[in-house]
């Protein structure tokens, strides 16, 4: 097994993973909290490749030269988040453009009460 | 007859895909994918109460390498719910709006159908993007300050709800490389046991935000008095019910272990105190049915847990809560739009509606918290019982006082409003009155 | 304050997913005998996991030499249906919700470089996105990449010129239109064969541009989809622009 490749991989997702918390958490302007929100989107893609990943193996396309395939179905499903993630992106954008429009500002004054 | 419970999603998507090809007919073409839908789903249960649960293949490949739909008694039933409440609901309030509106119901219905139906993990994850995202919109849609606050809360909850859900999807993934719940079921015993229970917990976080669960339902206060209170009727039968429906599908299949159970019964628990006596300090009534709302959430869930050990009558319990909840909470919120209810049809609804939530027999949440209570009673949890009582009688207390405070002047709700609340509340009459609770309980509703 | 609580609630995720990670550092393989499925109908144990499944049986069930591409339209190909239908609605929703700020533009001149630039581009942006969606089954891309790209290429134009525009009507047209062939497909697929999405077609010689049955067809419509509604809801948030 080959963890030389794996391992930055995993902690590069859990640093992606908590610094989209720690601004989702702590800032106030929405903008920056959407930013957020897309770092840790990218974080749980880059997990989802992790996981696929075989030691050498190539992209499963068939191939002669090739034998060793790395997971296909990470891969799709990873399209899949990709595209879910950029259309809540656009629609949280159409969002603050009339919050904006409403308030003057995109800070958010008022806590998140649960 | 062969029943392909796929029609139910692809009819409401490809009737919003047509709806900008013609315009003017917005509302007609909407309104006739759903009564096709609620027709549909008549006919699924009808067959499958005779029959027996279904299953569907997606592009003809066996399961766990390609996508199925999974259908047994209680989803049919949700299904069916769920397409019938949006029928009535939207025939009341989609004139009020552009042929966008009725786009983003569709979608958020076919979205709701979808969760209650698939029987893949990440398909599932699709669906909870689809109702969360036409939800986001939808509520954002009365563009005043407070809907769109409500709606950004919401959204920023949910995005990271679905980020959770998809890494716990992906602990899943990586030991058992597959992503269809049964068969994720059949081999949970040989995933290492923190990543299970890891996947857990992120999936139970991520689902609870949609399903209105204590700690994480910080959008729901703010989001339904924003929203409309059409929309605020659609989430409150729509979006929710198939969330909770998705919690009690993943603990009772993936997870059945006896913590699960009992985490989700202590989390069904504070989330039903706090939620009802939260409402009772509200004074705005949008504000004061959506905590209520949290509160029902918490019983049903209360319900779900306890199928460990007498899974029939958790489960009718949960159905007839479901129910109850569905249509006494949208026809309330309807009601709300005016804030007087003078007038015989919004007395009825009113006081109809509020008895049901009480528990009042014969009306349908009675069955709900009777069964509740057996359930509880063969488990001797009575702790639980008494807190379901304390509810109750809070329950009790804040809706007398917001009879007391709306009775009075006519109300201004036009005739669509008021007919569509009192065919939604009288479900709870019907379903109460029928004996369906008996017949119910030797129908086998948890098949897959 | 929030500062404080943020960076704990970092810290404390932090550990937690590297506590994760560090359990799944060793299971990256997907052939192990532990990883063989069973079938949730009739209960059977397979003797292969279900992606070495795609791995292998891809080429013969599907036609396609690109795995990820019969995944994502054949094997999973519900799933595609949602997230168009997700993007869909995020463009039904923004211009849902921004109906009502119409702005008069600023006109801003682009310098000549960037005009006379993306006027020669815009054709090879088009040719380019129709290519890598036409190709999906064989060679990495597909529908939504191509449909990017075609949208980038309108959002170059959109920058180069700010009077530019395409019409709204024809997005919303082309984005009606493959959405409703995509399903449409799919219910062709339940009345020709047995089940929704289903192949019904020849599945061609694998390898060449005619093959791979429906998955051209598919990411042909989900190419014009994406490209229409990328480029809608590009369109929409710059005409709000102040």
């Amino acid at each position: 097994m080959n963890y030389a490749l794996v391992t930055p991989c995993y902690i590069a997702v859990a640093a992606l993973l908590s610094i989209g918390l720690y601004g989702v958490v702590s800032k106030r302007n929405l903008m920056k909290i959407f930013i957020s929100l897309s770092i840790m989107e990218t974080g749980v893609n880059l997990l989802l490749i992790t996981i696929g990943y075989v030691p050498e193996g190539t992209a499963p396309i068939e191939n002669a030269n090739f034998t060793k395939y790395v997971d296909p179905l990470p891969q799709a499903l990873v399209l899949t988040a990709i595209v879910i993630g950029l259309s809540v992106t656009a629609l949280a954008i159409a969002m603050l453009i009339s919050y904006y429009e409403k308030k003057g500002s995109l800070e958010y004054k008022g806590g998140m009460k649960w | 007859m062969v029943v392909h419970p796929v029609l139910l999603i692809a009819i409401p998507l490809i009737a919003a895909f047509i709806i900008p090809l013609a315009k003017k007919y917005g509302f007609a073409i909407a309104a006739g994918a759903m009564a096709f839908n609620m027709g549909y789903a008549i006919g699924m249960f009808s067959y499958i109460y005779s029959h027996g649960k279904i299953y569907e293949m997606i592009a003809g490949f066996k399961p766990p390498v390609g996508i199925f739909l999974a259908v047994d008694a209680l989803s049919a039933m949700l299904a069916l719910l769920i397409n019938l409440f949006a029928f009535i609901n939207f025939i009341a309030i989609g004139k009020e709006w552009n042929y966008k509106f009725s786009m983003l119901y569709l979608l958020a219905i076919a979205g709701s159908t979808g969760i209650v139906l698939t029987g893949d993990i990440f398909n599932m994850f699709i669906f909870f993007e689809i109702t969360a995202v036409a939800s986001y919109a939808l509520i954002a849609g009365k563009k005043d300050e407070k809907a769109i606050e409500g709606a950004i809360k919401y959204m920023v909850l949910g995005s990271i709800a679905s980020i959770f859900i998809l890494m716990g999807i992906a602990l899943i993934y990586s030991q058992l490389k597959t992503l269809n719940i049964y068969d994720i079921a059949a081999r949970i015993s040989s995933m290492d046991e923190k990543i299970k229970w890891a996947s857990f917990a992120l999936l139970l976080t991520g689902i609870g935000v949609e399903a209105e669960i204590f700690p994480l339902n910080g959008w729901v206060p703010a989001a339904y008095q924003g929203a409309s209170s059409g929309v605020a009727s659609l989430l409150s039968f729509g979006p929710s019910k198939a969330a909770i429906y998705a919690i009690a599908r993943i603990m009772m299949v993936i997870f059945p272990f006896h913590a699960t159970y009992e985490i989700a019964l202590y989390v069904g628990v504070v989330t039903l105190v706090i939620g009802e006596l939260a409402a009772f300090m509200q004074e705005d009534v949008k504000r004061m049915l959506a905590y209520s709302s949290i509160g029902q959430m918490g019983l049903i869930l209360i319900a779900f847990s306890l199928a460990s050990q007498n899974i029939q009558n958790a489960l009718i319990a949960a159905f007839f809560l479901i129910i109850s909840h569905a249509s006494a909470k949208s026809s309330l919120f309807l009601l709300s739009r005016s804030p007087s209810m003078g007038g015989a049809a919004c007395k009825y609804t009113g006081i109809v509606g509020v008895l049901s939530i009480i528990g009042m027999p014969p009306l349908a949440g009675f069955w709900g918290k009777w069964y509740l209570m057996l359930a509880a009673i063969n488990e001797k949890l009575w702790l639980v019982i008494m807190l379901v009582f304390f509810a109750g009688i809070v329950e009790a207390g804040y809706f007398a006082r917001y009879l007391h405070k709306s009775m009075g002047n006519e109300s201004k709700l036009n005739l669509r409003y008021k007919v569509a609340m009192v065919v939604m509340v009288s479900f709870t009459i019907l379903l109460g009155l029928l004996p369906i609770a008996y017949k119910m309980a030797s129908l086998p509703l948890w098949g897959w | 304050m929030r500062r404080y609580a943020g960076a704990a609630i970092a810290i404390i995720f932090f550990a937690f997913s590297i506590g994760i990670f560090m359990q799944l550092a060793s299971y990256n393989d997907y052939e192990g005998s532990n990883y063989y499925y069973k079938n949730p109908v009739n209960g059977s144990l397979a003797n292969e996991s279900v992606p070495s499944h795609y791995i292998k049986e891809t080429k013969n069930e599907t036609g396609a030499i690109n795995a990820v591409t019969a995944i994502v339209v054949e094997y999973r190909g519900f799933d595609t249906l949602g997230e168009v239908t997700v993007l869909f609605t995020s463009a039904t929703g923004v211009s849902f919700l921004l109906y009502h700020v119409y702005k008069k533009l600023k006109k801003r001149e682009a310098n000549l470089i960037l005009k006379e630039g993306s006027k020669l581009v815009l054709p090879f942006a088009l040719l380019t996105g129709a290519y890598i969606f036409i190709h999906g089954h064989l060679t990495p891309g597909g529908g939504f990449p191509g449909g990017s790209v075609i949208a980038s290429g309108f959002l170059l134009m959109m920058l180069a010129y700010p009077e530019f525009f395409v019409r709204e009507k024809s997005l919303s047209y082309s984005e009606s239109m493959a959405g409703s062939i995509f399903v449409i497909i799919g219910l062709l697929g339940l009345l020709f064969a047995t089940s929704f999405l289903q192949n019904f077609i020849p599945i061609g010689k694998p390898g060449y541009l005619l093959s791979a049955d429906i998955i051209p067809l598919i990411y042909i419509a989900i190419g014009f989809k994406v490209g229409s509604e990328l480029s809608s809801i590009v369109q929409k948030l710059k005409e709000v622009e102040k």
